[in-house]
C-alpha cells in the first residue's frame, strides 16, 4: 500500500506559498500609501493578488470536486473528510465573516467620516475667500491701470514710450506692455531687464479683450509665480491696449495657494470618497479571500494526511472482511492514529497467523481424512456409517463390492429405502437395520443370504456411537464376505475326513478283503456244499463291498488331493470345444457353444480343467436323459480390477432345487439315485484351487445353470 | 495618410487588463477613445520634423474627476521603425510626449504641461487646453542623413492615457471602467521621402 506521508517538501512548499502570499499582501498594503514607491505596482500588484485567488480557488475547488466524487463513490475515508473539511471551513468562515462585516463597517463609517458638510462649507468658503481677496486686488489693479491710461491718453505715442518705465514703477507692476489694435508690441517695460519678450496674451484673452474692453484676471507667470494680469483700452485715436502684471504678494500667494493645495486635496479626496471605499474593501476582501482560501487549501492538504490512516484503515478492514488477512498499513505518523494503525497491523498479523494455522490444521484433517477414506476404501471388509436416524451417511468401496450396489448414492437414506430397489439384498439389509435399531452396545452376526454372486455369507460387526454426553449420534457396520472362508474351511474339513478315510478305513479294508478270500480258499473245500455257496456268497459280498469301500475311499483321496499339479496356458475355448468333440455323437442332446472372439487364456492344470467340464456336462446329460439341450458360452469379464475368462453351461433339465442350491457343492450331496455325491464338490475344489469360482445362476428358471469364473492371463 | 491600425505592443499585464476591459467595452466603450486623425513626417532642410493632429474625448467620468481636481496623464507615443525580413523590425526612435492636465480652483482654469519640454499653459476651458494637447507641430525627430534614402521607413503613432499615473483608489476602476479607456491605438504611418 503506497505510503502518504507529508513530505518535507510539502510541507515547504506550503510555507512558501503562505510567505508568497503574506508577502504579496503586505506589498498590496503599502502600495495602497500614495507615498509609497510601490504605488506605481499597485495594479500589477493587484492583478498579482487576484491571480493568486483565482489559483486558490482553482485549487479549493479542484479538492471539492475531487471530495464530492470520492464521496459519491463512497470512498474510504471520504465522509470523514468531508466532515472535517466542512468543520473546519464553517469554524474558519464564521468569525472571518464577521469580522470582515465589522471591518467594513468600521471602514466605511471611518471613511464617511473624513467627510462632512461643515467641512465642505469651510472648504469652500476658505477658496472663495482666497478669490474675493483677490478679486479685491485683481478690481484694485483695474482701477489703477484705469487711472494709468488716463495719463497715456493725453499723451503722444512717443510719449507713452517715455513715460513706461515711470508709470511702470509708479504702480509697482512686474511688467508693463503697450499693444497696438492688432496686437503689435508698441513698448514694453519690465522689472527685470533680461526679459526681452514681454508676457503675451493668448487669444482667448485678446477675444475677451476685444469683448469687453478690458481684461483682469491671475495669472501663473513662469510655472508658478502668481500674477495679476489687467489689460485695459487706451483710447487714443488709434485705440491701443496697456497690459499690466501686478505681482501678488507673497504673502498671499502662498496663503492662497495653501487653500487651494487644500481645497483641492479635499475635493479629490471627496470624489474619490466611494472609489477609496472600494479599493480598500476590494483589498480587503481580497486579503481575506485569499487568506480563506488559502487555509481551506491547506485544510483540505492537512485534513486529506490526517484522514489519510483513517483511509487506509477502513480499507484494511474492508479487506480483512472480505478475508485478505495479511493487510500490513503505513505507519505515517507516530500519534494515536499511528498507535491505532500498529494495532491494527498486530492484529491482521495474528488473523493471519491463526488462519495459517487453522488452514494447516485444516489440511491435516483433511489429509488424515483422504487418509482414512483411502484406507477404508481399499478395506476388504464393507463399512457403512449411519446418522442417529440410521441414514447412511458414507460407504466404501468394498460395500459396493460385496453388494454390487453402489450404496455412496444412497447417502440420507435408510437400509430399507435401498431394499426397495435392490430386493434380493432384503435380507441381510433389513437384518443389518434391525440389529442397528436394537443394539446398545457392539454386536456381530453371521448372516448368510443368496446374493447376485450366488449364496454369501456375511460376518457383520456394528458399533453404535455417540457423542461426549452419551446421545447416540450414529453407528457404524462393518461387514465381510466370509463365504470363500467358510467354504474353504468346510473344504479343509472334508479334506481332513477324507484323507483319515483313507488312513482309517482303506488300510483294514485289504486284510479284511484278504481274510476273507483266504477264508473260501481254505474253507471251500472243506464244507459241505450249501454251506460252501453260503460262504461263497458271504466272501463274495465281503470283497465287493470291500471294493466299493476302497473306490469311496478313492474318491475321497482324489478329493483330498490337491488339483493344480501343473499349470500351463490353456486356450480354454479350445479345451472346451475339444471336450465337446467327445460327447458329440450322442444323439438326442444338442450341444450350442458361444465363444467370444480371440484366444481366452488361462493358466491352469488342463487335466483338472478338463475334469471340471467332463463332470459338469455329465451332470448335465444325466440331467436331461436322452434329448436336451446344453448351452455353453465362453466370454472374458472384468471383476475387482481383474481379468476373468467366465464360462455358463446351462442344460434344460429339471433343474436343482432350491433346498439344495445351499449344499449342492458339498461332498456327498447329490439328486442322483447312482452317484458319490463328490463330482461337483470336485468341481468347485478344483476352480478354487485354481483361484476361480464357481456358483449356480439362480436367476435362470429353466434347468440348471453353473458359472465358472476363472482369472485370465494376459494374451500379449 | 493613415494605413493601418493593426500594429500594437501589448504587454502581458495589457492583455489582462484588455480582456477584463473587452467584457464591458462592447456595451460601453464607444467614444471615448483618443484618435490620432494626422500624422506626417516632412523634411525641412537636413531633419525630419514630426507633425500630428490629435483628438481627446474625455468621458464624463474623466472630465468630473479633472474637475475634482485629479490630474490627468496622456502619452504620445512616437516610433521610427525600418521593417526586415518578415515581422521583424528595429526601432531607430521611440519618444514619448507626455502631458499633464489639471484643474485649478483658484484660478478656474485649466493648467496644461508638457514634460516632454516642460512648458506649462493655463486654459479658461478646457476644449483650449485639450486643444493644444492636440495639435503637435514640428517636432525634431531624426537627420536626413541617419536614414537610408533606399530603405523604407514606417513610425507609429499612439495617444495613451495614463492609468497607473490616476490616484490609487482610481486605478481598479479605471482597469474596468471602459469611460477611463481614454488611449487610441497604434497607428501605422510611411515616411514619405
Amino acid at each position: 500500500m503506497a505510503s502518504e506521508k507529508i513530505t518535507p517538501s510539502v510541507n515547504f512548499s506550503v510555507l512558501i506559498l503562505f510567505g508568497l502570499i503574506l508577502l504579496s499582501l503586505q506589498l498590496m498594503s503599502s502600495a495602497m500609501q500614495e507615498s509609497s514607491q510601490l504605488s506605481a505596482m499597485y495594479s500589477w500588484l493587484l492583478m498579482f493578488n487576484a491571480l493568486g485567488s483565482v489559483v486558490l480557488l482553482v485549487l479549493v475547488g479542484a479538492n471539492i470536486f475531487s471530495l464530492v466524487q470520492h464521496a459519491k463513490k463512497r470512498e474510504a475515508g471520504s465522509r470523514l473528510t468531508t466532515r472535517m473539511v466542512s468543520l473546519f471551513v464553517v469554524l474558519a468562515l464564521a468569525p472571518a465573516v464577521i469580522v470582515f462585516y465589522f471591518s467594513m463597517q468600521f471602514l466605511h463609517q471611518g471613511i464617511d467620516s473624513w467627510f462632512n458638510v461643515e467641512i465642505d462649507r469651510a472648504m469652500e468658503d476658505a477658496l472663495e475667500l482666497s478669490q474675493a481677496s483677490l478679486d479685491q486686488r485683481m478690481r484694485w489693479h483695474l482701477k489703477q491701470t484705469q487711472q494709468l491710461t488716463t495719463k497715456l491718453e493725453e499723451s503722444s505715442e512717443n510719449a507713452m514710450m517715455l513715460e513706461m518705465e515711470n508709470l511702470r514703477e509708479l504702480a509697482g507692476a512686474t511688467e508693463m506692455t503697450l499693444f497696438s489694435r492688432q496686437g503689435r508690441i508698441i513698448s514694453s517695460s519690465s522689472v527685470n531687464p533680461s526679459d526681452i519678450l514681454p508676457s503675451l496674451p493668448d487669444e482667448h484673452i485678446w477675444l475677451q479683450l476685444r469683448q469687453n474692453g478690458e481684461y483682469v484676471a491671475l495669472t501663473p507667470i513662469h510655472d508658478e509665480e502668481l500674477m495679476v494680469r489687467v489689460i485695459v483700452t487706451v483710447k487714443t485715436q488709434e485705440p491701443k491696449y496697456l497690459q499690466v502684471l501686478y505681482p501678488v504678494p507673497v504673502r498671499i500667494a502662498d496663503l492662497a495657494d495653501s487653500v487651494e493645495f487644500a481645497f483641492v486635496r479635499y475635493q479629490e479626496m471627496s470624489y474619490l470618497r466611494d472609489s477609496l471605499k472600494m479599493s480598500f474593501s476590494l483589498a480587503l476582501s481580497l486579503v481575506l479571500l485569499m487568506s480563506l482560501l488559502a487555509a481551506i487549501w491547506v485544510a483540505f492538504i492537512s485534513i486529506r494526511n490526517i484522514t489519510a490512516p483513517v483511509k487506509e484503515l477502513v480499507k484494511g478492514t474492508k479487506a480483512v472482511a472480505s478475508g485478505q488477512y495479511d493487510q500490513q498499513l503505513p505507519v505515517m505518523a507516530q500519534d494515536d492514529l499511528g498507535f491505532l494503525v500498529e494495532s491494527f497491523n498486530d492484529m491482521t498479523h495474528r488473523i493471519a497467523q491463526a488462519r495459517d494455522e487453522t488452514r494447516k490444521a485444516g489440511f491435516e484433517v483433511e489429509n488424515q481424512r483422504a487418509y482414512l477414506e483411502t484406507i477404508l476404501a481399499n478395506l476388504t471388509a464393507g463399512v457403512i456409517s449411519f446418522d442417529e436416524d440410521y441414514k447412511i451417511r458414507t460407504a466404501n468401496q468394498a460395500a459396493y463390492r460385496i453388494f454390487r450396489v453402489h450404496v455412496n448414492q444412497f447417502m440420507g437414506q435408510s437400509l430399507l429405502e435401498l431394499v426397495q430397489n435392490y430386493s434380493e439384498l432384503a435380507e441381510p439389509l433389513k437384518a443389518i437395520q434391525r440389529l442397528l435399531e436394537q443394539a446398545d452396545d457392539i454386536w456381530q452376526q453371521r448372516i448368510a443370504f443368496l446374493g447376485p454372486n450366488g449364496r454369501q455369507e456375511l460376518l457383520c460387526r456394528g458399533t453404535p456411537l455417540f457423542s461426549q454426553v452419551g446421545a447416540r449420534v450414529g453407528a457404524v457396520v462393518v461387514f465381510d464376505d466370509v463365504t470363500d472362508l467358510i467354504q474353504a474351511q468346510k473344504n479343509a474339513a472334508w479334506g481332513e475326513v477324507a484323507r483319515r478315510l483313507a488312513h482309517e478305513i482303506k488300510n483294514p479294508l485289504t486284510p479284511i478283503q484278504l481274510s476273507a478270500e483266504r477264508l473260501q480258499h481254505k474253507l471251500a473245500s472243506k464244507l459241505e456244499e450249501a454251506d460252501a455257496l453260503i460262504l461263497q456268497r458271504s466272501t463274495r459280498t465281503i470283497v465287493q463291498q470291500v471294493e466299493a469301500m476302497k473306490e469311496m475311499v478313492d474318491d475321497f483321496s482324489e478329493y483330498a488331493k490337491p488339483s493344480k499339479k501343473q499349470t500351463v496356458d490353456i486356450d480354454l475355448s479350445q479345451l472346451i470345444q475339444e471336450v465337446l468333440a467327445l460327447y458329440a455323437l450322442r444323439s438326442g442332446v444338442k450341444f450350442k457353444a458361444y465363444y467370444e472372439s480371440g484366444v481366452q487364456l488361462i493358466n491352469a492344470d488342463p487335466v483338472s480343467i478338463r475334469q471340471v467340464l467332463h463332470n459338469l456336462i455329465k451332470n448335465a446329460l444325466e440331467a436331461i436323459g436322452t434329448e436336451g439341450l446344453i448351452e455353453i458360452s465362453l466370454h472374458r469379464v472384468q471383476k475387482n480390477n481383474t481379468d476373468f475368462i467366465e464360462v455358463a453351461l446351462y442344460d434344460d433339465g429339471p433343474g436343482i432345487k432350491e433346498e439344495q442350491i445351499e449344499k449342492i457343492f458339498e461332498p456327498y450331496v447329490t439328486t442322483k439315485a447312482k452317484g458319490t455325491g463328490l463330482g461337483l464338490a470336485i468341481v468347485k475344489k478344483i476352480i478354487e484351487e485354481h483361484g476361480g469360482a464357481i456358483w449356480i445362476d439362480t436367476a435362470r428358471k429353466v434347468g440348471a445353470g453353473f458359472i465358472i469364473q476363472l482369472p485370465a492371463c494376459n494374451v500379449d | 495618410m493613415r494605413v493601418s491600425k493593426s500594429n500594437k505592443y501589448p504587454s502581458f499585464l495589457g492583455w489582462l487588463i484588455a480582456l477584463l476591459w473587452l467584457s464591458t467595452f462592447s456595451v460601453y466603450g464607444a467614444g471615448f477613445s483618443a484618435e490620432v486623425k494626422q500624422a506626417e513626417m516632412k523634411l525641412q532642410r537636413e531633419d525630419y520634423l514630426f507633425s500630428a493632429v490629435l483628438v481627446y474625448h474625455l468621458s464624463d467620468k474623466a472630465k468630473n474627476a479633472l474637475q475634482n481636481g485629479v490630474p490627468l496623464f496622456w502619452n504620445v507615443h512616437f516610433k521610427l521603425q525600418q521593417p526586415h525580413f518578415m515581422f521583424l523590425k528595429s526601432t531607430l526612435i521611440d519618444v514619448v510626449i507626455r502631458y499633464r492636465i489639471q484643474y485649478h480652483a483658484l484660478l478656474n482654469m485649466y493648467r496644461v504641461r508638457n514634460e516632454f519640454n516642460g512648458e506649462v499653459y493655463n486654459f479658461s476651458t478646457l476644449p483650449a487646453a485639450l486643444e493644444l494637447m492636440s495639435v503637435i507641430n514640428d517636432l525634431e525627430i531624426i537627420k536626413k542623413t541617419d536614414l537610408d534614402a533606399k530603405k523604407t521607413y514606417f513610425f507609429y503613432v499612439k495617444v495613451d492615457f495614463d492609468r497607473d499615473a490616476l490616484p490609487l483608489p482610481l486605478r481598479p476602476i479605471a482597469y474596468i471602467d471602459p469611460q477611463w479607456y481614454l488611449s487610441s491605438d497604434w497607428t501605422l504611418w510611411p515616411l514619405k521621402k
